[in-house]
């Protein structure tokens, strides 16, 4: 034991530099896994863990004004029932801003089923009539904190004048403004202020269930009880967890692909690196035996030194990733709940085990090989290889200089190192471009969103203009390049107990622009695009049929495309405004979306029209989904550093190997008179060969992998495939060449030395 | 180095390689009589052979030899004789194919690489053509590792490793690595090495083959004088001066004993090294 410490203190006092970059690609890793594990439960569990907190309802019913709900409390699988609460659509006015929002009448005392958790401030009291208590998300939106004063608006014109006490979290529903209305509390006095008619409001009922995942039972037992005119709209918690998630997962899925595959080429590097060094000291860990080591030592030695470095390596991730989550935190968009969460420690831990766990397995491999060497290697040099490889031969046959042939035949002496080597080079560059395709597809959603569904980037309502005059201000503007009506219409899907957003957007001879990904846009009435997450959720497909009642009257739809879509939670029906006309439906209200002339900004517009309509048009910017995923630009650029070092360890590990493996070559062929120049291109030309092999191999694999990952991340996100756009082919090929330029490089410094090494230096022994 | 000789040679006939009858006399002692001592190594009909591609290639034939302890023994023979590999395969560095091999009283052959590896911490300390240190550590470490691994403590492996430097002179080479040391300091670590674990058996390969003169009479001089402290030595050699220090000469021809005779004592020194030699029997 004391003479296996001894060794390895000698050996990392010999080579800092291998042990500090093993260090260091073991660091990057971790960093890596820990900030996608990160990103991927602050997707994921927040929410979970707020439901947890605030005991949320899995169920929650909106009713119309009077309904008994008693029956509700005998429903069978129902343990709790939450409200009712009186509730009323309003709009919120601070200065030029609007925006609306759902107020809920609720008492002082905090119920104990979908209780708001208080995040400032304090919760409703009869202290303060006018108190209202704002869920957390939309304070941050609309940029209002506890103590901030607000007019609210009622729909029949009622104005009151509201304080801010408190702001809350509410696992009740997703986060503003992916989804609207906000959300507000305030005592019934106040409600009944803003809408004193009650028939214009609504009531809200939450249900807790003995089994959450029999949301579909319990709502058909409720809609059975109360009646189907009663139950006005559902929304269960997998509604809400779904909405949650919203543009999360597909971040959250990549980066978690990205650290698996990170820690793969890290195995890899770290099993080569241990591997190399287990050929570079064959000599040495011989003579150790000599010395009376046994193999099981031996093993032990190469192992326990890894293993160490890699225990350091850890250690260095977390802090880094500690170091650094908060800011990169900091550049999630407001309202995102991942804000919320740290990263607990189970994920610390298990992330941690995980990599040690497979770190040792890497080294294992190379230990047991240096276990098994025979001592007398020690003193008896290793032949060299006799027969030249096919691409030797080849280059021989062509007459090429004599420095390529023998760096051409020297690159596979060694079949084993040199296929592992190709492999730590080939994974890295793979991601590399999988990376780069990542980026050339938000490039092309944030240069044009359209493809993302996001055509226009302003929503207009004629607030408290009338619609012709609103209309009249709209098409004056200069800077809007396409008006659309758009109506959004809640429909309750037979057999299904959800409620699904479906939207009247332009009309069949005037289609909104849609980025259609299979199929076509509705030309008629009665025609319909979805999105893949509607599709998947009603087991539909292009081209099917689907019967829904809309607007109170049912409507067959002709489902003739699949459109890209990521608001509404992914799940969404467009079809022409003229649909609902011609099915007799009731017109519902229609807001305008705005498509702008190319080079006008949506904030310096929304300005503008909030301007010449003096504050009266309701003006709302459309989120950006993509605007989410910016965080991924500075993980990827983390990344590729990370995969960069990844491969450069393999190279130098392999630059090591080869040149101990031919050092007695390069002597004896300098005999024979080779300059030195010749016999360092013999080195570099052998790496080169390794390199171009590797590089070709991955990057036509990162090619033909980046588009369909993506568009696979898209799928599971319910945006569907044909998002992903094709990585840049000079972005792929700088990586190449980066790759083949780092090759050479790792090969020059050592090949330099060995040729200018005297001759008979290293013929001896 | 001595494989590729071996490999190299062609295989003579069955009956050239018949040595004169009078030559396989045994020399003293073949077997340990009920009243002596055991010997402290000993081969019976000891084999190695090599596949290659050209077909086996035979490097050692049936060796019976022995050392007896605090024993003085060289090996002679020309390149490609077996001397090295007859010295490996008592060493355990490789797996003989055939024969015995005792140590200390014990059958050793057959053992696994781990029960080799424990044998030679106790017995045998080696001693190779080209010093073969570490390179990775310094001369303080080649040297005291030699001794951790043999069972000392930290202290007991300091003392040892101060104890050897200073006697070889290198006390002030004790942090240099390797390769910033001459051959002869080399050499001379690898046989501060070989002692620091105080081992039964000192097994030399070529000691002197890479040196030069005074270098090689420096060694020569630490392994006399450790030998009559009571060290046992096999030394395999070319050089029939350091093999005129033993106290028998075994010569190999083609992996076979050829002959083994004693060396007259001292009082015959300074004639020339051919007539040194003394057939008996």
């Amino acid at each position: 034991m004391r003479a296996v410490v001894r060794w390895i203190r000698a050996d990392l006092r010999t080579r800092p530099g291998q042990a500090v970059a093993m260090v260091l690609v073991v660091a990057g890793v971790v960093t890596a896994l820990l900030l996608s594990a990160t990103l991927f439960e602050g997707a994921a569990n927040p929410w979970r863990a707020l439901f947890a907190q605030t005991n949320g309802a899995d169920i929650w019913l909106r009713l119309q004004p009077g309904t008994n709900t008693r029956p509700l409390h005998r429903l069978t699988g129902v343990d709790q029932v939450a409200g009712p609460y009186q509730a009323t659509a309003a709009t919120i006015v601070r200065g030029p801003q609007r925006a609306p929002v759902q107020l809920w009448a609720m008492s002082p005392a905090l119920p104990a089923t979908g209780r708001p958790l208080v995040r400032e401030g304090r919760w409703l009291t009869t202290a303060d009539p006018l108190g209202v208590v704002l869920e957390a998300s939309f304070a941050q939106a609309i940029h209002v904190s506890t103590g901030a004063t607000m007019d609210i608006d009622g729909l029949d014109g009622n104005e009151v004048h509201a304080v801010v006490i408190g702001i809350a979290y509410t696992s009740d529903q997703g986060s503003y403004p992916d989804q609207t209305p906000g959300l507000m509390w305030g005592l019934p006095g106040l409600v009944h202020a803003v809408e004193p008619v009650s028939r214009h409001t609504v009531e809200m009922a939450g249900l807790r269930l003995t089994d959450p995942s029999a949301t579909g039972f319990a709502v058909q037992q409720a809609v059975t009880q109360l009646g189907s005119g009663a139950v006005i709209s559902v929304s269960t918690w997998q509604d809400v967890e779904r909405s949650v998630d919203g543009g999360d997962p597909l971040l959250g899925l990549l980066l978690a692909l990205f650290g698996l595959v990170a820690l793969g080429g890290a195995l890899l590097a770290i099993g080569n690196a241990a591997g190399g060094r287990v050929l570079v000291q064959v000599q040495d860990l011989a003579m150790l035996k000599t010395l009376g080591f046994t193999p099981g030592q031996l093993v032990g030695m190469v192992v326990a030194e890894h293993a160490a470095l890699g225990l350091a390596g850890e250690a260095a991730g977390i802090a880094v990733a500690r170091l650094i989550t908060e800011p990169l935190m900091r550049q999630v968009p407001a309202g995102t709940l991942a804000a919320v969460a740290p990263l607990q420690a189970g994920w610390v831990a298990a992330v941690a085990g995980g990599v040690a766990v497979a770190l040792l397995l890497a080294t294992v491999v190379p230990g047991w090989r240096a276990g098994r060497i025979w001592p007398v290697v020690a003193v008896r040099p290793p032949m060299p290889g006799k027969r030249l490889s096919r691409l030797a031969r080849a280059a021989l046959l062509t007459h090429l200089p004599p420095a390529v042939v023998l760096g051409a035949r020297a690159a596979f002496t060694r079949r084993l190192p040199a296929v592992l080597t190709i492999a730590g080079l080939a994974l890295p560059t793979m991601m590399i471009t999988i990376g780069i395709g990542f980026w050339a597809t938000l490039d092309n959603v944030q240069r044009h969103p359209g493809e993302l569904g996001l055509a226009a980037a302003l929503t207009v309502g004629p607030g408290e203009l009338d619609r012709p005059q609103a209309v009249q201000l709209i098409d004056a503007d200069q800077q809007v390049a396409a008006v659309y009506p758009v109506a959004t219409v809640s429909a309750l899907l037979p057999g299904e107990t959800s409620t699904i957003t479906t939207l009247g957007a332009g009309t069949s001879s005037q289609p909104f622009p849609f980025h259609v990904a299979g199929g076509r846009l509705y030309r008629a009435p009665g025609e319909a695009v979805a999105s893949q997450g509607l599709l998947d959720a009603v087991h539909s497909g292009v081209g099917k049929y689907l019967r829904m009642p809309v607007g109170g009257v049912p409507v067959i739809f002709h489902v003739v495309g699949r459109i890209i879509e990521p608001e509404y939670g992914g799940q969404v029906l467009a079809y022409g405004l003229d649909t609902l006309t011609q099915a007799g439906a009731a017109a519902p209200p229609v807001s305008y979306s705005l498509v702008l002339r190319p080079g006008v900004s949506a904030p310096a517009a929304a300005a503008y029209l909030l301007n010449v309509s003096h504050g009266r048009l309701d003006v709302v910017q459309t989120v950006d989904p993509a605007a989410n995923l910016s965080i991924v630009r500075p993980m990827l650029a983390g990344l590729f550093a990370v995969l960069g070092l990844i491969g450069l360890t393999s190279l130098v590990t392999a630059s090591a190997v080869g040149l101990r493996d031919h050092l007695r070559d390069v002597a004896a062929l300098r005999a024979m008179g080779l300059t030195p120049g010749q016999v360092t291109a013999s080195l570099l030309t052998r790496m080169a060969v390794l390199a171009l092999i590797a590089t070709a191999l991955g990057t036509a694999a990162g090619v033909a992998l980046s588009t369909r990952l993506i568009n696979l991340g898209g799928q599971v996100y319910g945006l569907g495939s044909g998002l992903g756009s094709p990585p840049s082919a000079a972005a792929v090929l700088l990586t190449a060449a980066a790759a083949i330029a780092a090759a050479a490089a790792a090969a020059l410094l050592p090949a330099r030395r060995a040729a200018q090494t005297p001759i008979a230096a290293t013929l001896g022994p | 180095m001595t494989r590729t000789h071996a490999l190299s040679l062609r295989r003579p006939s069955a009956q050239l390689l018949r040595p004169p009858a009078q030559l396989l006399e045994p020399g003293p002692d073949p077997e340990p009589g009920p009243d002596r001592e055991p010997p402290l190594l000993r081969s019976v009909g000891l084999t190695k052979v090599f596949q290659t591609d050209g077909g086996p290639v035979h490097a050692v034939r049936g060796v019976d030899l022995w050392v007896r302890r605090g024993e003085f023994v060289a090996v002679m023979g020309p390149s490609g004789s077996g001397k090295s590999t007859l010295l490996h395969l008592l060493g355990g560095l490789e797996p003989a194919t055939g024969g015995e091999i005792w140590l200390d009283g014990k059958r050793a052959d057959g053992l696994t690489q781990a029960k080799w590896a424990r044998l030679r911490r106790r017995h045998i300390g080696f001693v190779f053509q080209f010093f073969n240190l570490v390179s990775s550590m310094s001369v303080a470490d080649n040297v005291e590792v030699a001794a951790l691994v043999g069972g000392a403590n930290h202290r007991q492996a300091r003392e040892r490793r101060e104890e050897l430097l200073e006697d070889l002179g290198l006390t002030a080479k004790a942090q240099a690595v390797p390769s910033q040391l001459s051959g002869g300091e080399q050499q001379r670590v690898a046989v501060a090495r070989a002692l620091a674990h105080r081992p039964s058996l000192l097994l030399t390969d070529e000691p002197t083959g890479n040196l030069d003169s005074a270098n090689t009479a420096a060694v020569l001089r630490l392994l006399r004088r450790s030998h009559t402290r009571g060290q046992a030595i096999l030394l395999v050699t070319h050089d029939a001066r350091a093999a005129s220090m033993a106290d028998r000469v075994i010569n190999l021809f083609d992996g076979m004993i050829v002959d083994d005779a004693a060396v007259q004592p001292a009082t015959l020194r300074g004639v020339a090294a051919s007539s040194v030699l003394e057939l008996r029997g």
